[in-house]
């Protein structure tokens, strides 16, 4: 390997490293049902965009019980959750290329290990909204540590790919929880 | 220091001065539930993703697989420090159970697994919140809570589907095809290796008691709360 390729992959795994160490110090689902502000409506633009799939009306949703009850309808954009599957199987064969199966998943691991502390987060923000809902709490932690996952994919690839778990994460690091694409509409908690 | 009920083994380090049978009795309970925890995650709850059918539950089966995968990690662990290589504490050092060779297709199959599987695993992580090894029985208080989680989701997934005839109809194919491999779970009919883990108080049931347990806590659960038939089956393994 190169001085200039060892450089590059000493970089991602800082990159990967930092991103990991950040996770736990982010103020999860601080800011859900609260307004949405044009950064946040433009980062969940980027998002849908980066997907490739068409643009749409963004909306906010008030309430956990609200929230919970979007990602139950049937109506849900079965080809926002495919492009997303699409994407982090590019990122992962790209990763692999550049690094080796093994050790990106390594790095995967300790990034998922690290992610599974966001349970609490969910609970505390449930909580602070008067609700105890042990299950929802668990959704909306799997929902957070899915956008890790693939943030540091996008991170291990080192691709334009990415950009779309980019914009995603950064919703979920402003307090946010983007919900998806539900009736047409692009739901931000 | 002998390892009895009345004088548990504390920690690792106390465990170097255990009798040899009781060292390798504890390496293999904690190796066995190191390598089934990461093959099951592997096999039924990581792909249950993908069948999920609302976003909700894409995500609460996202955190079910997280969680089982770490209870991998937490056995691993003390496997490590325990001394077991690592190589022997994943499903490519050593065979997982038997009751991971069903080929998983449907949603209704995941949720009959979490609701047949998991119960039986709470079972045994029961009689292991006894056990005279101090650190096992740690992970089993810190475990079972998940795991009780995960039974619930089981049965309340398994409630919602049988509300319409087509998925009663699936989740009770699920359960035919799946529920006959549940007995052999608990093991022998008079096994050596139980006999050896109840000697020492590592654990406290015999396999059959078990496995009489877990039949009757399932029959409620599909006969009595679903009001679906659990298949006959040879029930001593």
């Amino acid at each position: 390997m190169s001085d200039a390729a060892r450089g590059e992959v000493d970089a991602a795994w800082a990159q990967v490293a930092a991103f990991t160490a950040e996770i736990p110090r982010l103020r999860w689902f601080s800011a859900v049902g609260t307004a949405l502000a044009p950064a946040v409506i433009a980062a969940a633009e980027r998002y849908v965009t980066a997907l490739g799939l068409a643009p749409g009306p963004v909306a906010p949703v008030p309430g956990w019980r609200e929230a919970a009850a979007i990602t139950q309808r049937p109506d849900w954009s079965r080809d926002w959750w495919q492009a997303e599957s699409a994407c982090e199987q590019a990122l992962q064969r790209q990763g692999a290329a550049r690094f080796g199966l093994q050790p990106l998943l390594t790095a995967l691991t300790a990034l998922a290990e690290v992610a599974a502390g966001l349970q609490t987060c969910a609970a505390v923000a449930l909580a602070s909204a008067g609700l105890d809902d042990t299950a929802l709490a668990k959704v909306a932690a799997g929902a957070a540590a899915q956008a890790c996952h693939q943030r540091g994919l996008a991170l291990l690839a080192g691709s334009e790919a990415g950009h779309a778990f980019t914009a995603k994460f950064e919703l979920f690091a402003a307090g946010r929880w983007p919900l998806g694409i539900v009736g047409g509409t692009r739901f931000v908690f | 220091m002998s390892a009895t009920a009345a004088a548990p083994i504390k920690s690792v380090d106390a465990l170097k001065a255990a009798p040899d049978e009781y060292r390798l009795a504890v390496r293999k309970v904690v190796r066995s539930h190191a390598v089934n925890e990461l093959y099951g995650a592997r096999v039924y709850d990581e792909p249950a993703i993908a069948l999920a059918p609302t976003p909700y539950l894409k995500w609460l089966t996202c955190r079910i697989a997280m969680e089982e995968y770490g209870h991998h990690v937490r056995f691993r662990q003390l496997g490590e420090q325990m001394g077991i290589p690592e190589s022997e504490m994943t499903p490519e050092g050593r065979k997982p159970l038997s009751i991971f060779e069903f080929s998983l297709k449907t949603w209704e199959e995941f949720c009959v697994i979490k609701l047949l599987a998991d119960l039986a695993e709470i079972i045994q992580v029961e009689d292991l919140m006894k056990c005279s090894f101090l650190p096992l029985r740690n992970l089993a208080k810190v475990t079972m809570p998940e795991e009780i989680f995960h039974s619930q989701f089981g049965k309340d997934t398994c409630t919602e589907l049988v509300k319409t005839e087509d998925g009663r109809k699936k989740v009770q194919a699920a359960i035919d095809h799946y529920f006959p491999m549940m007995p052999a779970f608990f093991g022998k009919a008079d096994s050596a290796n139980n006999a050896l883990y109840r000697k020492y108080g590592i654990k406290q049931r015999t396999n059959e008691d078990m496995r009489a347990d877990f039949l009757k806590r399932v029959r409620d659960l599909v006969e009595g709360h679903l009001k679906l038939k659990l298949p006959e089956v040879v029930e001593a393994a």
